[in-house]
């Protein structure tokens, strides 16, 4: 006994040592990226990366320190395959695993949104714009940094009908669709003989070559398609081939990549699409996107298209959805600073309302208890392919002032 | 009131008794899991594994429903998903749509799937087994692709989100666990009782159960509906319990998974269904693996996986599980031959069925023409002829199989025109067929249960396990161990059915058909293939029934079996009656001889 006490006083010294500086401890925080991984994985994996490449510019290499805690974040992928139930019940994990937010491109929040709210968990939606998901005063947990359903198809009718166009509107029989098909309707209520036709495409359809024959038979003499990739780029198909060269429309999905790949061998039948989306570039021009474009290329490597152009070089796709995306977690994190820390999961909600940042293009991106709208409608601008990569359009006031990002050779 | 009260009190006091008596290890070893189970909750706190648990006994009850269709009924339904979506939309859209409770919105998806399976099972249960599995696989189809076409309904790709019930996970685990319990309790009683063993009886062999006077259609359409109803309950609470009415999560694939399910755990158990879900969800981690191999979604190779398992269990004779683990273990089997005494015989009262002119054709062929024929109390009336001569073509049309072209029939001064096999039986004209034929799956004792099915036990009632439907049970057992006891089957009792010896099994048609409690018996060569003392000793059974005065028409070949017991012998030969009279006069008749005799002497 008489030589355990010389160790013993030893480790009691050490022991206070320990505690005697201020304590400093460690958190794991998960960040949940809710997305169709295994169905459309361009727009799932882009979010995802934009989440990532948020969390590697904190100052620790994801990880930040807020007063004595140092939080750890990581980022985990949930597939929802296109499903809400799957959709609700990856949000229903991420509650049971103590997320602290939930990056989602939509589907399922009508359901998921009260699921994560109980738990004061932010959800940011960072593709689908249906006007429905995102409302301040009932869904006070749900965010989102995406152009609008909304903006989109109120910029696309202004933009159509003084054309004199009569126009299909075609949407396919998805959410993201359906949600579209809502929205035109709205839009172009108040022109109805601009709208040759209205009908909805199977996304399991193999040739969808009957639809657009019977648009053509409606008179219409310029198609608009409100569906996911694959379904535009099967609508292009069925047109082109059946030699009606109409002018088509979409929205921000034409720039999905698996339209050009569908058409690789046709490049001449993509001339022409015209889409609308949220600008990449802010009032101060195009740099603020290109420094987060060249940090996208140096984290995750240059995401090529897998087409090329007519002079042989490779076309590269800009990283949009992922700027979304990186823009809601430095907003979040920014929520977390101001909230002090992660212990008070209402406080952080509320925090996410006051705090702003600048976004990858150089816009500001804000919240307010009223408006949880990232992307504003007047943000929306149109543009056109030509030879595999797009050029904002010259006939309309806002496109024609953005400069051209570059989508070649890189 | 005080008697009232004082009547319950009695009648809970014996079903506690009777529950006693009939209680064996499995029934513990049973309540020990079900108490168990209730109790989970306090153990998994993860809300996640609980609401994986619920979704999965929500499941459990479509896959129990679909099995009073397909191991009751013999009806291979591929729609049992199509019924969960029918539930499960009605009660997303009286919950978003008009602001109904949780409960109200569950007892409308009840009330229409309920709806929807009278109104299918109408068209359905009549079809052929094959027929039968394609228009439910279409109903599925049609079901999905209705929801796919109307997304004003179905919402689409996004769904119908549900508001919020206010019932907890843990309030859905106890729920669905309470009510697969509940319908595995019903499935088991009405599986032992009347509708069960008529059901039974049915699916094993068709054509001796309709002539029991099984009524096919109204049994079938009762277990559908059964099936149904269970699925759309399923459906309705499982959608509130998901938050999300999905159209894509009820497609042909589910109806195919809950069918595996059953084949899969044993179609006829009460247990079965959740068994086979059970191993199922195994498959899926398997799958899960075999995905992660391939870097695919695990959703590609589940199918694959389940249809291979279907036709391993069909290969391997097609039990299931349940069925297996009871061979491997047999006290698990738990069907205790219940202490019964047999009562006194039941005094049976003959009828008049009387036959003037009766004629049929086939085609060109004249089978039957001008039958006369008369079976009074006490007597028997036998039919002989050469193979063709239109004997059995006679009992046919005296049991109602057939309709006669021309002829009158009556029993006892009644025409009855327009009665079919069933209305005649309930009549108390019944008939055994020609070929052996018992239900094989049952006990001897419930071969005869099954021609009692009629007179007891309505489905209500034995799943209720009231008194009356009770004290019925036990009253219909004791009645049929006498009469196994009449035709000298009572050591067989509790025998499988297959087990028995040809003679036996005759005997045991007998004893079935003596079940229907008859007034004019129809033998269809009830001695064929039997020794000289199974000959013997049926004819001794036939004398003694013809003792107790019931009306008995016989067809036989075996001359001496009708010397001796028949009161009249009509000969036929071409259809035609040539000869009419005791064995002394049709004997002597040259024209017998020469048609049927030959060389034989009556």
């Amino acid at each position: 006994m008489r030589r355990a006490l010389p160790i013993l006083a030893v480790v009691a010294a050490l022991a206070a040592g320990c505690g005697g500086s201020g304590s400093k401890t460690q958190q794991n925080l998960t960040l949940v990226v809710n997305g169709s991984f295994s169905k459309t994985p361009y727009v799932a994996e882009t979010i995802a990366n934009g989440a990532q490449l948020a969390l590697l510019e904190l100052p620790l290499g994801k990880s930040f320190t807020v007063g004595d805690t140092t939080y750890n974040v990581k980022v985990e992928r949930s597939d929802n395959a296109g499903s809400p139930v799957k959709a609700v019940a990856n949000v229903r994990r991420a509650v049971a695993d103590d997320a602290i937010a939930i990056l989602d491109e939509g589907t399922g929040v009508d359901a998921s949104w009260r699921v994560a709210n109980e738990a004061h968990i932010p959800i940011g939606i960072v593709y689908q714009g249906g006007v429905g998901l995102v409302d301040p005063a009932r869904r006070g947990n749900v965010f989102r940094i995406a152009p609008t359903d909304h903006g989109l198809a109120f910029r696309l009718a202004e933009y159509l009908v003084p054309k004199g166009l009569k126009v299909a509107l075609l949407h396919d029989d998805s959410g993201y669709g359906g949600q579209g098909a809502q929205a035109l309707d709205k839009a172009f209520a108040s022109n109805p003989e601009a709208v040759a036709t209205r009908m909805t495409l199977p996304s399991s359809a193999t040739d969808l070559a009957p639809q657009l024959l019977a648009a053509r038979r409606a008179g219409a003499t310029a198609v608009l398609v409100w569906a996911q990739g694959p379904v535009i780029a099967k609508a292009l198909i069925a047109a082109r081939s059946a030699g009606w060269n109409v002018p088509f429309y979409t929205p921000s999905a034409g720039a999905d990549p698996v339209v050009r790949q569908s058409l690789a061998d046709h490049p001449d039948w993509v001339d022409g699409l015209t889409f609308a989306s949220g600008r990449l570039t802010a009032e101060e021009g195009p740099n603020p996107f290109y420094a987060f474009s060249s940090k996208y290329r140096t984290a995750f490597g240059v995401e090529e298209v897998g087409v090329k152009t007519r002079r042989g070089e490779e076309v590269v796709q800009p990283p949009e959805y992922a700027m979304y995306a990186y823009d809601f977690v430095r907003l979040l994190i920014a929520a977390i600073q101001a909230a002090g820390g992660v212990d008070d999961r209402a406080k952080l909600l509320a925090a996410m309302n006051e705090v702003t940042i600048q976004g990858a293009n150089g816009d500001e991106r804000a919240f307010n208890e009223k408006n949880h709208e990232g992307v504003i409608d007047d943000d929306v601008y149109f543009a056109r392919f030509r030879d595999m990569t797009y050029e904002p359009v010259k006939d309309d006031p806002l496109s024609a002032t953005l400069p051209t990002i570059a989508q070649t050779g890189q | 009131m005080t008697e009232a009260v004082g009547r319950t009190g009695r009648a809970f006091a014996a079903a506690a008794r009777d529950a006693r008596a009939a209680w064996r290890l499995p029934a513990t070893l049973a309540a020990i899991l079900v108490l168990a189970a209730l109790l989970l909750p306090l153990v998994v706190t993860d809300p996640l594994q609980l609401q994986d648990l619920s979704g999965g006994l929500y499941l459990a009850l479509a896959a129990t429903g679909l099995a009073f269709a397909l191991g009751l009924g013999g009806m291979p339904s591929l729609c049992q998903g199509a019924f969960m979506a029918v539930g499960a939309f009605t009660a997303a859209l009286l919950r978003a749509r008009t602001g109904a409770g949780p409960i109200e919105s569950a007892l409308g998806g009840l009330a229409l799937t309920t709806l929807a399976g009278i109104g299918l099972g109408a068209g359905f249960v009549r079809l052929g087994r094959v027929q039968f599995a394609v228009a439910t696989w279409l109903f599925a189809w049609m079901v999905a692709l209705g929801l796919a076409a109307f997304p004003s309904i179905s919402g689409g790709a996004n769904g119908i989100a549900i508001p919020d019930s206010g019932f907890g996970v843990t309030w859905h685990y106890e729920l669905a666990l309470v009510l697969v319990c509940l319908a595995c309790l019903a499935f088991f009683a009405v599986a032992r009782g009347a509708p069960g063993l008529a059901l039974s009886a049915l699916r094993q062999r068709p054509a001796a159960a309709l002539a029991l006077g099984v009524r096919a259609t109204r049994l079938r359409l009762g277990a559908f509906v059964v099936s149904a109803a269970l699925g759309g309950l399923s459906g309705s609470l499982s959608v509130q319990l998901q938050g999300i009415a999905d159209p894509t999560g009820y497609g042909p694939f589910l109806s195919f998974k809950l069918l595996v399910a059953v084949v899969l755990g044993g179609m006829s158990t009460a247990l079965g269904a959740v068994t086979g879900l059970a191993a199922l969800s195994g498959l899926t981690e398997l799958s899960h693996w075999i995905g992660s191999l391939e870097r695919l979604s695990a959703a590609r190779f589940d199918p694959m996986l389940f249809a291979i398992l279907v036709l391993v269990v069909l290969g391997l004779g097609g039990a299931g599980i349940v069925p297996w683990l009871r061979r491997l273990f047999p006290w698990m089997g738990g069907r205790a031959g219940r202490a019964l005494a047999a009562t006194s015989p039941t005094r049976r009262r003959g009828a008049t069925l009387t036959a003037e002119g009766i004629r049929r054709r086939f085609g060109g062929l004249v089978a039957l023409d001008g039958l006369e024929l008369e079976a009074r109390p006490g007597a028997i009336v036998a039919l002989i002829g050469p193979n063709g001569s239109g004997k059995t073509t006679a009992l046919r049309i005296l049991s109602g199989t057939l309709t006669p072209d021309a002829g009158r029939l009556e029993l006892d001064a009644t025409p009855l025109d327009g009665t079919g096999i069933a209305d005649r039986v309930r009549l108390g004209v019944v008939r055994t067929l020609q070929r052996t034929a018992v239900f094989e799956e049952l006990t001897a004792l419930e071969n005869v249960l099954a021609g009692a099915h009629r007179r007891y036990g309505s489905a209500a009632r034995t799943v209720l396990a009231t008194p009356k439907a009770r004290a019925e049970d036990r009253a219909q057992r004791a009645a049929a161990l006498a009469t196994l006891e009449q035709v000298g089957l009572e050591e067989a009792a509790q025998a499988p059915a297959g087990t028995l010896s040809a003679s036996e099994q005759r005997r045991l048609m007998l004893a079935s058909a003596l079940a229907t409690n008859p007034r004019v018996l129809l033998l269809d060569e009830i001695s064929a293939g039997g020794t000289a003392e199974d000959v013997r000793k049926l004819g001794a059974i036939l004398a003694g029934l013809r003792e107790d005065g019931l009306s008995i028409v016989l067809v036989e070949h075996n001359l001496r079996l009708v010397r001796d017991v028949a009161s009249t012998i009509i000969v036929l030969d071409q259809g035609r009656p040539i000869a009419t009279g005791t064995a002394g006069e049709v004997a002597a008749l040259p024209q017998v001889q020469a048609a049927y005799l030959g060389r034989h002497r009556l």
